[in-house]
């Protein structure tokens, strides 16, 4: 399933395909017509294409907020639950103050405040992917942090520095992962949601949430426009998701 | 008996809980001020328009204090609006409060009622569910909540209004009469955004309850010696069953309030509902700094606010909590 996602990324570069921002054909074509596969939108650039490269909007961003949230908020995580004490207590805070904001108020604010553009959204979107991250690290790094082979490591007077990255990070890496793929799913979202209220990749680039906008404005002559981006975004949070759920019933059953 | 409560446990936890609320609801202002205020350009270019002369700006950024230290700028607006004084609006020119004011009752009915439709339906499905693993029901219901955490709910939104407004002219796409004009016409208005965004609730709500219920039915000692007295599958799972795993329900009804009040900002734009969230949208396109962040502080507050309420009610519905015993 996520392999036929991936397609985004590979199918433009083996198979020829109408500039998405152009704008050369004639507007308004009907879905299925020859070399227009999903038609055409209002000011004549390819559906088809523009799904492709505003897939890859959608997959660069969600993985990229994902990551980033991973890396980050692991590293937070697991330093505040490996040392504990006063760096824990602050850390914790202020990733509480965080996550007291509702997901979809903050990255707007953080965009509006960074301004449009794909780097910009993936910023705003980890505001909130690395509390959360942060916050399965250190419940993880906790449990971790008693078993025996840590208090080894640390009686042989490994450095900690060593022991987090050697001993703990290998350990609570496969729940963080597994989380990571829901956080796809929803980072997509967000920034389908932050496209189509104009906070995301600027408009003449194609991205499925701004599709789903431009097309909200003719809904009711063509709601082919809108339909189709939603098809596909629907689908490609779903197979993550579903990529995710299998994930964790795998881990679960170990 | 007083006394005894005052010096119980819970009487400690609600207090330190509190400590922390006011510790987050600091952290939650300052940083939405910091956000908003340190804007490239900022406010007074916004206000003085396109073709000011420095000067203009200069006037406005003396009204506006924008000269002061940033830190000092913080407690002059965080004294004021802790009087309920937020300002007033850079693009209107009135107080925000009182824009606001009219907007605060039409969001609260939308997330109450989304709430609502969300967990009457959640908790007959997944008890049919529950009450035949794998059966029809069951695997109805748990693609049926996969797809609704899949699907955003404002392209859920849109083909609700695809359908129901353009297609079969049942339900109006947009506009919203108030309350005041009638209790029906009111929630004829409201059907097609609450649906929206009742929908990922529902499909989060579905998929814990279920879980949880199957949880109970298969592994608990209450549930065998239930069945052991002779009870039905249905009475155990109805009424014992249930009751522990609304303890989860609640629990997953904070941790999604915040999910709910970002959907709200989606859904009243989309559906022209006059929320806060839509005056938000509104003010952040108009570079309506003051607005904007008393929208913004307004709905951490209720988030901040009413997970507290939840983590409560918990504690008061929970014997084991309420009583102070360590026993969890």
């Amino acid at each position: 399933m996520i392999l036929l996602i991936l397609a985004c990324f590979v199918w433009p570069l083996i198979y020829p395909v109408p500039s998405p921002i152009a704008g050369d054909s004639a507007p308004n074509i009907p879905p299925l017509t020859a070399g227009h596969l999903f038609g055409t939108d209002q000011t004549g650039n390819d559906v088809f294409s523009r799904i492709l490269y505003g897939g890859r909007v959608s997959l660069e961003v969600g993985f990229g907020a994902a990551i980033l949230g991973l890396v980050v908020g692991g590293a937070l995580g697991a330093m505040a639950g490996y040392f504990g004490g006063l760096l824990e207590a602050t850390v914790m805070r202020v990733l509480e103050i965080f996550l007291a904001f509702p997901s979809l108020v903050l990255a707007i604010v953080v965009a509006s405040y960074l301004g449009p553009s794909e780097m910009h959204v993936i910023w705003a979107i980890s505001f909130f992917t690395v509390p959360y991250f942060a916050r399965l690290a250190r419940a993880n790094t906790l449990q971790v942090r008693e078993q025996t082979y840590i208090r080894a490591a640390q009686l042989m007077g490994v450095r900690d520095s060593r022991t987090l990255v050697r001993h703990v990070a290998p350990n609570i890496l496969p729940p963080l992962m597994t989380f990571g793929l829901l956080g796809v799913g929803f980072s997509i979202i967000i920034e389908a949601a932050l496209s189509f209220l104009g906070l995301g990749v600027p408009p003449p680039h194609p991205s499925w949430g701004n599709m789903i906008s431009q097309g909200q404005q003719n809904l009711t002559t063509q709601p082919v426009l809108v339909i189709i981006p939603s098809a596909f975004l629907f689908a490609a949070v779903l197979a993550v998701n579903l990529t995710g759920d299998a994930l964790r019933y795998r881990w679960s059953a170990q | 008996m007083l006394t005894r409560i005052m010096n119980s446990a819970i009487a400690q936890a609600v207090v330190r809980r509190l400590g922390q609320v006011v510790v987050v609801m600091l952290g939650v202002t300052f940083m939405t001020f910091a956000l908003m205020n340190l804007l490239p350009g900022g406010a007074a270019i916004a206000l003085a328009g396109p073709n000011a002369t420095q000067e203009r700006i200069n006037q406005i950024r003396l009204e506006l204090h924008l000269n002061e230290p940033f830190l000092v700028r913080y407690w002059h607006w965080l004294s004021r609006a802790a009087t309920g004084n937020l300002g007033n609006s850079l693009s209107s020119g009135q107080p925000v409060s009182h824009a606001l004011a009219s907007r605060i009752p039409v969001t609260v009915e939308l997330v109450i009622l989304a709430l609502a439709v969300a967990l009457l339906l959640c908790v007959p499905i997944a008890i049919l569910g529950a009450s035949r693993p794998n059966g029809i029901v069951d695997r109805f219901a748990t693609y049926l909540s996969v797809a609704g955490l899949a699907m955003p709910n404002f392209v859920f939104g849109l083909v609700l209004i695809l359908i129901f407004a353009v297609r079969l002219h049942w339900l109006p796409a947009l506009g919203f009469v108030p309350l005041s004009h009638g209790i029906w016409r009111n929630l004829r208005t409201m059907i097609l955004p609450v649906a929206a965004l009742a929908l990922p609730l529902f499909a989060t709500f579905l998929r814990v309850l279920r879980a949880d219920l199957i949880d109970q039915m298969y592994g608990q000692d209450y549930i065998v010696t239930a069945r052991s007295k002779g009870l039905s599958r249905r009475r155990i799972l109805t009424v014992h069953a249930l009751r522990n795993s609304l303890f989860s329900l609640i629990t997953l009804v904070g941790l999604n309030l915040g999910v709910l009040m970002g959907g709200t900002v989606l859904i009243e734009e989309i559906f022209g509902v006059p929320g806060v969230g839509q005056a938000m949208i509104t003010a952040i396109s108009l570079q309506d700094v003051t607005t904007a962040e008393a929208v913004v502080v307004i709905i951490a507050l209720a988030v901040v606010v009413t997970s507290l309420l939840t983590d409560l009610t918990y504690a008061f519905l929970d014997p084991r909590v309420r009583y102070g015993s360590d026993s969890r």
